[in-house]
């Protein structure tokens, strides 16, 4: 028992109950300890029915009856089966009480023991951190501004914030990355000039979130080159220096595409101020929709020619139009104006010439190159036709012997013919083989290709594999570290140990008495087996002798005598047989009467008829004076 | 604690004897931590005699490196074992995690604090005032008869305080405490998670 009394105690201290430290067995429970441990244990397994009941009982002896009926409803209601009322609690017997309490506690909610037992996310444990620091903070007490101390700054007196400004950060470049030259100047300047990257923004509070959102940048930068590098950069089986620097050449060649398609109407915008922001809007939407660039630049310089004279006549006009209206302004004024008029006109003018100028350059080049083109044509045209002459003088030169070189042609011709079939001939002996070899090559070729696909596949698995498993070891090692402080957390007096091998004791004592149980009732069968068997040869001796005696009864008169006997002797017998069984009963009896005796002297029954005595005087107390007061009233 | 490949190249360089000895390793994780906490920006930080025979680049490189990670730890709310094993895998000996960690907690209130100063707050209501009037009539109206307060909370934002003035009806009143309770109220609820 005191092993279960134990494990109630136990529990009853984590229900909340405030068992002292002397107590350590149901028996030394008052009635107090009782009704707070019952109560405790029922706010914990069924808040609404609980929340009613007092932990303590009051001075009133009838309060204390009414508590106690209340409470045996409520242990009734839970689900106990056992015999219960007040006087359970109010005269306590062990145990009544110890199979109450069992009860209850075996009801108690096991929730909390299988939280702990799952591996809490990271999340959780972060939202614990943040109700554990709100807790601290709301256990400070407020205080007025002018009583504050430095260690209520935290959080009572606000500190000066500042916003979240970012500005960017020059960092040192690694200098150790293989294959990238830097500049010298850079390099000089990185090692003599740049300042450490907290003196670099312009405001010092802004350095800390500078550098993180540059970390966080660089992090996510890093991130989503991963993820592309995986899904497309290793299909397409480059390098990665190589892949960049093919993107890299993609890119430019549509920014490039854009920027031409959108440059046409440039030369006005870097003319004047007025039409610039619409013209950066012309850009920008020319930058978006991706308008087919060729058609817009063979429109020629005449167009923009054209629409340069336009404008400028325009911006003239208002420059004239400013100075015409600020004429009844003073002298001075009038004279400054007409000065910055005319050099305006003047800049105007100087303008428009430098870019008459720079458009008669560029179609004198174009020209140029045609010129040049041109000169190259007739060139090879020359060059053709110098040949075709020589070849035309050769054949002139010819005809005088006109037979006998036709015959020299004929051989000519005829031996060329020969080498050709010579040629032909020997091109197909070797052109065999290096087929063969060029399909046999073709053949490895494909061959390397499968394979590096295959291979490819495989990297591409592999590295999945990775990722998934460094995920899980991450994962892992989270909860190991989430497991350890878990563990650091866990209040340490509860030896676990203890406790398991006290639970093994239990389970291996209670083998040993099932083993001795299987014993002694092997043992009453055995013993009952014999009995039988004996009581059947009994039974049969004496249905032979009885017969044989019978028998032989008839003839002889002392025989008869003797069967006499023989009756008197199995009548005997079976009395004897009787009373022993009778005197097993009455012993057994005897015994359950000693046991509940026993239990009887434990429930304490004459203490508690003392105390039930006391209690009726008290309440026959309580009672007059109510009627006292009754009378009075 | 996730850290980009610049900072743990600028880290493994800190790491490295051959280039920050033990007195360098020192000085430059006090001055990484002091350039954050300092009031003002110093471009000097970086100017001491332990540095002299370093390259600068590589100096600037780990500085970057410590700050950020000096950072990302407060952030992070980083603990003795999370950061011993990223500095391990940084190979870190176990003499210099110890300097640093010891720096780290000694300055991470302040940095934290530096942390949280950035962001916005409303402002903090620490008295008020009130007054219960009643209106009787106006122009438009000859009998309103109809209790209000006006209420003056005194709130402090940044330091500085300053006065909220409004009025209210008995019913916005109610309904202005109720808001109060419950946030009150969530508070302690976010408290016993």
């Amino acid at each position: 028992m005191e092993e279960v009394d134990k494990i109630l105690i136990h529990a009853l201290k984590q229900v909340g109950t405030e068992v002292s430290e002397e107590i350590d067995s149901v028996r030394q429970f008052s009635s107090e300890l009782i009704v707070e441990a019952v109560v405790r244990c029922i706010r914990v397994i069924d808040p609404g029915l609980g929340s009613t009941l007092p932990t303590s009982l009051p001075p009133g002896m009838s309060a204390r009856f009414r508590v106690g009926m209340s409470l045996a409803q409520a242990c009734q209601d839970i689900g106990y089966k056992g015999e219960i009322g007040y006087q359970t609690f109010l005269y306590s017997n062990e145990p009544e009480i110890r199979s109450l309490l069992m009860c209850l506690v075996e009801k108690l909610p096991r929730e909390s023991a299988e939280t702990s037992d799952q591996p809490t996310g990271k999340s959780v444990v972060l939202q614990r951190a943040i109700a554990a620091a709100i807790k601290a903070q709301l256990a400070v007490p407020w205080l007025p501004t002018n009583c504050r101390l430095p260690l209520h700054g935290e959080t009572q007196s606000p500190a000066a914030l500042h916003n979240f400004h970012v500005q960017p950060l020059s960092l040192p470049n690694c200098s150790k990355g293989p294959g990238k030259k830097q500049l010298k100047e850079l390099n000089d300047y990185q090692r003599d000039i740049l300042p450490p990257v907290t003196a670099q923004p312009s405001h010092h509070a802004s350095v800390v979130a500078s550098i993180l959102e540059q970390h966080t940048a660089e992090l996510s930068a890093a991130q989503e080159w991963d993820n592309e590098w995986n899904s497309q950069g290793l299909l397409s089986r480059l390098t990665p220096q190589e892949y960049q620097s093919r993107k890299l050449t993609r890119l430019r060649k549509r920014i490039e595409e854009q920027l031409r398609s959108a440059a046409l109407p440039s030369p006005e915008s870097a003319f004047g101020g007025p039409r610039s922001t619409s013209d950066l809007g012309e850009l920008l939407q020319a930058f978006r929709a991706s308008a087919p660039s060729d058609h817009i630049l063979t429109k020629g310089t005449h167009f923009t020619h054209t629409q340069k004279f336009t404008f400028t006549q325009e911006s003239a006009a208002v420059t004239n139009s400013i100075p015409s209206r600020l004429q009844s302004e003073g002298d001075s004024q009038q004279r400054q104006q007409e000065e910055l008029a005319s050099l305006q006109q003047q800049l105007q003018q100087l303008c428009s010439d430098v870019n008459q100028l720079t458009a008669d350059m560029k179609h004198m080049s174009v020209t140029n190159t045609q010129v040049l083109d041109e000169l190259k044509q007739r060139e090879m045209g020359n060059s053709e036709k110098e040949e075709k002459m020589q070849v035309k003088k050769k054949t002139i030169d010819l005809l005088p012997d006109a037979d006998n070189n036709l015959l020299k042609l004929q051989a000519l011709v005829e031996a060329s013919a020969k080498r050709v079939v010579n040629l032909a001939s020997q091109w197909e002996k070797h052109r065999a083989p290096l087929i063969d070899e060029h399909r046999r090559l073709k053949e490895i070729c494909s061959n390397r290709d499968l394979e590096s696909s295959r291979k490819l596949s495989e990297i591409k698995s592999l590295h999945d594999k990775i990722r998934v498993s460094t995920e899980e070891a991450r994962k892992k090692e989270e909860m190991y570290k989430q497991l350890v402080t878990e563990l650091e957390n866990l209040p340490q007096d509860v030896s676990r140990s203890a406790y398991t091998q006290r639970i093994l004791e239990i389970v291996s004592n209670i083998k040993k008495q099932k083993e001795e149980i299987t014993k002694i009732l092997s043992d009453t069968k055995e013993l009952q087996k014999e009995i039988n068997s004996l009581t059947g040869k009994l039974d049969r001796t004496f249905a032979v002798t009885d017969e044989l005696i019978f028998k032989d009864a008839k003839k002889d008169e002392s025989v008869r005598k003797s069967y006499k006997y023989l009756a008197a002797l199995h009548e005997n017998c079976n009395q004897l047989i009787q009373t022993i069984e009778d005197t097993g009963t009455i012993l057994r009896e005897i015994r359950d009467l000693e046991e509940q005796i026993e239990t009887e002297n434990g429930n304490k029954t004459v203490a508690n008829l003392e105390r039930i005595l006391d209690d009726y005087k008290a309440i026959r107390q309580e009672n007059s004076a109510l009627a006292a007061k009754v009378r009075e009233g | 604690m996730e850290l980009s490949e610049s900072v743990q190249r600028g880290l493994q360089s800190l790491a490295d004897l051959s280039v920050f000895d033990q007195s360098g390793f020192q000085v430059l994780v006090d001055a990484s931590f002091r350039s954050l906490l300092s009031s003002h920006a110093d471009p000097g930080v970086l100017d001491q005699p332990e540095f002299k025979r370093i390259d600068q680049i590589l100096l600037k490189q780990s500085h970057t490196a410590a700050t950020t990670f000096i950072l990302e730890a407060v952030k992070q709310n980083a603990d003795k074992s999370t950061i011993s094993s990223c500095l391990e895998e940084l190979t870190f000996s176990a003499e210099r995690i110890e300097i640093f960690y010891s720096a780290y907690q000694k300055h991470k209130k302040e940095l934290g604090r530096l942390l949280a100063s950035i962001g916005r707050r409303a402002p903090q209501i620490n008295d008020v005032s009130w007054r219960l009037q009643y209106h009787t009539k106006n122009g438009q109206v000859d009998k309103v008869n109809e209790p209000f307060y006006s209420i003056s909370l005194n709130a402090e934002n940044e330091g500085s305080s300053e006065d909220i003035n409004f009025t209210c009806t008995v019913e916005q009143l109610q309904d202005l405490v109720g808001k109060l309770k419950d946030a009150a109220k969530s508070v302690e609820k976010a408290s016993q998670m």
